[in-house]
């Protein structure tokens, strides 16, 4: 009984060698590059002495997840974290697809090629050159936005970098507009694989342009929408360290609502030079996306078994 | 999305795979890392230089703030040296400063040779010591630097040990430092200003009014940085700050007493004055968040003036950087505090090829003219040229090479730069001679205990001092932070270093 | 089919309103980059400089050498790791994809978790030094961002999965075609789109990476671009934002326009480069959509 299963698999496993040996390259590199670090977990729970080297150091159980939790700024920075990127989630992903959407309904081809190419380009820009150019337009003496614009509006100047308020919705506005470019790329790229028949169709139905959109155009990119919102979903306690901290040229009344996980985690880095509790850190945020993956993963192939990651 | 944060360090949960894998990737990290401190530690059977058949290139490792581009012809023309003397080459590692925690972590994770490495109190020695990163030097120096100790104040070069074990050697440099002022001299003499009714900070306030009233666009008094404010100016020349974490030592009391600075009347006080200048529009509305530095900020013309720690020959250091002739005056005594020596070190780290030879490069550091010229200044010609009287100038087109002297070695063994006075190193150890020592010199603090309180005030501080000792957040909120202060673990803080300090005072007989 | 010419123009509004948003940061970006450094620092940035000057990008040219050596690692590793990444990825996606391969579940497991954990920058590092010895190489900049994790092999394996209709490949397989050639012949010819998107994706990633500069690389002919202005930057930032004790620096410093002008001479070459790679983009598009 148990031969004839195993004989009956390896056949199936030669009948596929191909398919094998093509993914060996890329396996490889993950067990390389991913699965051989992994050792590395234990420094998160561990007291790391160099003389002792990492495995003979002394274990330490949680005592590195502490100030994670422990503190009153543990509530703040998670707040922060989530309220973020949830926002974050939903705002990118609503906008890019409409972005990509309208991208798509373009007649002239070089315009639509235009405009993608100067969407894409603030992505290109790295964050800490981001926080120089908002600051061009922030700063409380010499900034575009009080010199200009507010008088202009008749309005006071602010001082903005010492006014909590504005900032959930300028970071959020950054934020869109540096990463709508990279995701539109994406969507489109999926929209671009619709075959064009189920719009004629559609089309020789009478059905009107809002109504193909609806009924075409997003469910047959779902899968794309699954993953992405997915993998978001998984990153959900990580944070664009350069966008929660260099944007706000960290600025200390902001810190309530700009500091995050990874902010947090720096700032006790430099101090303690500790690589035990940033492990802690990353350790906490990885379980957290991960559980939360695996839910939604789960809820998402109770529904269509097809766009789940696994 | 997909960024990479240098910030975040995110693990894995292990699956049975990787256990198995990790059990042969983890035993080859922890059988290589056992094997250097075979080839350290304490010197065995080998003798003074007479080990010295191996030929090696030692390796060291500094924070490559200045112009580091012809690095590998000073490299060249020092490992000529040293190969002769010790039979060594040299390898000068610069590390940018922005990343130096995190490159000298992983440095010393793994196994490259890192024969010797610049630390400091700034950047966790004391966390360094603790996790065994470091070689204790007790016995090496004897061997092989026994002069090092008399090129500095016997106090100062004491003032490295932890747990009885000395782990660094501080650079000659100003070690004790005094406070006062730098100012334009061109606006003084303009305005007819002089500082001869200077005394206290206070006294500075016709000068800052009348620059104020007759140069639009020059603000009075410009910020060194978002982090050192002005408050902060203000009180670090009575204070020894026992590291980078709460809980101070008032230096005038010469007690061993642990107090929260933010609750102190000097701390009060300071506020209040820095307050006082903000609101009567002495300092930059922005001063706290401003990207400027005072240098730039002088240079441009748009300040006047800064606080600052001073030493010898000061206003010609800021003279040369700010490209405006500058003249100071101090106005609190210098003094010298725990950290004076544990600021710059040469340390030997654990990943040294081989710890005699570390040691004896060392020595050269300290002793040898030639070394110690090299490296501060770089290769004559080329990064400097002959000023005649035995000093030294630029050279024409600049030079590709600026060092910072004081993280290393015997500077004083060095050539002076022209502009500054020629005895400027007699001068300094006077200085450093008579200045006030906190009782605590020599007291480093370990944080280990309390590190989660650590992280938790420094968030608190974050949000607060940059607005507070600026001015620009009125004092009335000092409360505020001083409970969030609390909140998150002050006290502790206070307690454990108290702690650790009597400790160390009956082990060192300190009353 | 496409919207009728009002819908048009509304639909250009919008884009040339989101095309201004994305667009004016660059402008300032430049016209920092030209302005005199003292009109900054009294100023601020602006978007008409009070006094213009070109010093910024002198002093780049007379740092020529080390720049033009930073842009060749750059477009090496670029060039090459977007190649040999994207060959990977594809090989790898391709038998996920296939709902017929055994084990699929376990190994699309298996690589998707690489998804959300990590081991860790410090036992990455060890993994990179003290085992395969990379240290200051070009394999250093290149390796690590090859495929970093499952994401892109994810999109990948979604395209082939949603947009290649299994019924080509069986009527491969009746033709007698091995697993190779359908995946050479056919396979990757009607994946242009997420090819070039992916292409495009890791040509970004690899063009702007400092990171792995930053941690594996000490010898400075070896910094790309985006590592050198970011060490610049970031050692800045540093000692603005850090207070070592009080102690004075001579510290060399570039000025605010020296910054803007390498950010600038930073992106200028993907800028210019997207619109051919645009081009095979729209090429594949058409492709794509024919059955």
């Amino acid at each position: 009984m148990a031969k004839t299963g195993w004989a009956a698999t390896f056949k199936k496993l030669k009948r596929y060698r191909a398919l094998f040996i093509m993914m060996i390259p890329g396996l490889a590199y993950l067990v390389m590059n991913n699965y051989l670090p992994m050792f590395g977990v234990v420094i998160a729970f561990k007291d790391i002495n160099y003389a002792k080297g990492i495995l003979g150091s002394d274990w330490i159980g949680f005592k590195n997840f502490e100030y994670l939790f422990k503190t009153r700024d543990a509530f703040v920075i998670t707040r922060n974290t989530i309220l973020y990127n949830g926002s974050f989630i939903v705002l990118n992903t609503t906008f890019a697809i409409a972005v990509a959407i309208l991208l798509n309904e373009v007649r002239n081809k070089l315009a639509a090629r235009f405009y993608q190419s100067v969407i894409l380009l603030p992505f290109l820009i790295s964050m800490v050159i981001v926080g120089y150019l908002v600051l061009s337009m922030l700063s409380a003496e010499s900034g575009y936005l009080n010199l200009n614009l507010l008088p202009m509006l008749g309005i006071e100047p602010i001082s903005w970098y010492f006014e909590p308020k504005y900032w959930p919705y300028i970071l959020t506005i950054v934020q869109l507009w540096k990463a709508t470019g990279y995701l539109c790329v994406i969507f489109l790229a999926a929209i671009v694989g619709i075959d064009h028949e189920y719009y004629e169709a559609a089309t020789i139905d009478g059905a009107g342009k809002w109504h193909q959109i609806r009924s075409i155009t997003v469910p047959l990119i779902a899968p794309t929408i699954t993953i992405m919102t997915l993998l978001a979903i998984g990153r959900i306690f990580y944070s664009d360290f350069g966008l929660f901290y260099q944007v706000p040229l960290n600025s200390g009344p902001l810190q309530p609502v700009t500091d995050v996980i990874d902010t947090y985690v720096y700032r006790g880095l430099m101090t303690l030079g500790d690589i035990g509790m940033s492990s802690a850190a990353g350790l906490y945020q990885s379980l957290v996306g991960f559980v939360l993956v695996l839910l939604s993963n789960y809820i998402v192939s109770r529904r269509n078994k097809e766009n789940a990651l696994f | 999305m997909q960024r990479k944060s240098k910030a975040a360090f995110p693990l894995a949960v292990v699956i049975a795979l990787c256990l198995l894998l990790s059990a042969c990737g983890g035993s080859n990290n922890s059988g290589s890392s056992s094997e250097s401190p075979a080839s350290s530690g304490s010197a065995p059977a080998a003798s003074g230089s007479s080990a010295n058949d191996k030929e090696m290139e030692l390796t060291l490792a500094f924070m490559g703030i200045g112009n580091m581009k012809e690095v590998g012809l000073v490299q060249e023309e020092i490992s000529k040296i040293t190969k002769a003397k010790i039979n060594a080459a040299v390898k000068l590692m610069p590390i940018d400063i922005g990343a130096w925690t995190q490159q000298v972590n992983l440095l010393l994770a793994g196994n490259e040779p890192v024969d010797l490495l610049v630390t400091s109190s700034f950047f966790n020695y004391s966390s360094q010591v603790a996790k065994g990163q470091l070689l204790p030097l007790d016995d090496l120096l004897p061997k092989y630097a026994p002069t090092i100790q008399d090129t500095m104040e016997h106090a100062i070069f004491n003032s490295t040990k932890i747990g009885g074990k000395m782990y660094g050697v501080p650079s000659i440099r100003d070690t004790a430092a005094d406070h006062g002022i730098s100012v334009r001299k061109e606006l003084m003499d303009k305005h007819g200003l002089t500082f001869d009714n200077v005394k206290a900070y206070a006294d500075l306030d016709p000068i800052f009014q009348k620059i104020k009233d007759n140069e639009p666009g020059v603000y009075p008094l410009v910020q060194r940085s978002q982090t050192n404010g002005i408050a902060n100016e203000l009180v670090r020349g009575y204070i020894d700050y026992l590291g980078d974490t709460p809980g101070v030592l008032i230096i005038e009391n010469q007690d061993l007493t642990v107090v929260n600075l933010y609750e102190t009347q000097l701390y009060k006080d300071a506020l209040q004055q820095a307050r006082k200048w903000y609101q009567a529009g002495y300092i930059m509305p922005d001063a706290a968040t401003t990207q400027e530095g005072n240098n730039s900020l002088i240079k441009a013309g748009k300040g006047f003036s800064y606080l600052s720690n001073m030493k010898p020959g000061f206003a010609a250091q800021e003279t040369t950087v700010n490209g405006r002739e500058m003249v100071t005056a101090s106005i609190v005594p210098p003094i010298s505090t725990s950290d004076s020596g544990t600021g710059f070190m040469i340390s030997i780290p654990k990943n040294t090829q081989d710890a005699d030879r570390a040691a004896q490069l060392l020595n050269l550091l300290y002793t040898d003219k030639d070394v110690a010229n090299l490296i501060a200044n770089g290769v004559e010609g080329k990064h400097y040229v002959n000023a005649g009287n035995g000093q030294i100038k630029a050279p024409e087109g600049g030079s590709d090479y600026v060092f910072n002297q004081w993280e290393v070695g015997n500077n004083s063994l060095a050539k002076v730069w022209e502009g500054m006075d020629p005895s400027i190193w007699e001068q300094t150890k006077e200085f450093n001679k008579n200045s006030t020592f906190s009782k605590a010199l020599g007291f480093s603090f370990d944080s280990s205990p309390v590190k989660t309180e650590v992280a938790a005030v420094l968030n608190v501080n974050n949000q607060y001092k940059a607005g507070l000792e600026s001015g620009t957040i009125d004092p009335s909120k000092l409360d505020e932070f001083v409970r969030k202060l609390k909140d998150a673990g002050l006290d502790k803080i206070v307690a454990e270093k108290q702690k650790q300090l009597d400790e160390w005072a009956q082990a060192n007989n300190v009353q | 089919m496409k919207t009728n010419d009002m819908n048009q123009v509304a639909v250009h509004a919008i884009f040339i309103l989101l095309a201004a948003f994305c667009l004016i940061p660059f402008v300032l970006l430049f016209m920092s980059s030209v302005s005199s450094e003292s009109s900054i620092v009294n100023n601020g940035y602006s978007f008409w400089p009070k006094e213009f000057s070109l010093e910024a990008y002198t002093y780049l040219w007379s740092q020529k050498s080390a720049m033009f050596n930073s842009y060749g690692i750059t477009i090496l590793i670029t060039l090459i790791g977007t190649f040999v990444g994207l060959l990977i990825s594809a090989l790898l996606a391709y038998p996920l994809s296939r709902r017929d391969l055994p084990m699929r579940s376990i190994l699309s497991f298996l690589v998707f978790f690489t998804l959300l954990f990590n081991g860790g920058l410090v036992p990455t590092y060890l993994i990179y030094t003290e085992v395969f010895h990379m240290k200051n190489t070009l394999l250093a900049l290149i390796v690590p961002g090859l495929l970093t994790n499952g994401f892109f092999i994810l999109l990948i394996r979604t395209f082939f999965a949603n947009s290649i209709p299994v019924q080509i490949i069986e009527s491969a397989y009746i033709d007698g075609a091995s697993e190779f050639k359908i995946f050479i012949r056919m396979i990757l010819p009607l994946s242009l789109p997420i090819l070039a998107t992916i292409g495009l994706m890791l040509t970004i990633n690899y063009w702007n990476d400092w990171f792995n500069g930053l941690i594996y690389i000490t010898e400075p002919q070896l910094f790309s671009i985006q590592n050198l202005l970011n060490r610049m930057l970031v050692n800045i930032q540093f000692l603005q934002q850090n207070n070592l004790g009080g102690q004075n620096m001579a510290v060399n410093l570039p000025m605010n326009a020296v910054r803007m002008a390498m950010a600038v001479v930073g992106i200028l070459p993907l800028i210019l480069i997207y619109p051919f790679f645009q081009k095979y983009f729209v090429k594949g598009l058409t492709i794509g959509a024919v059955k």
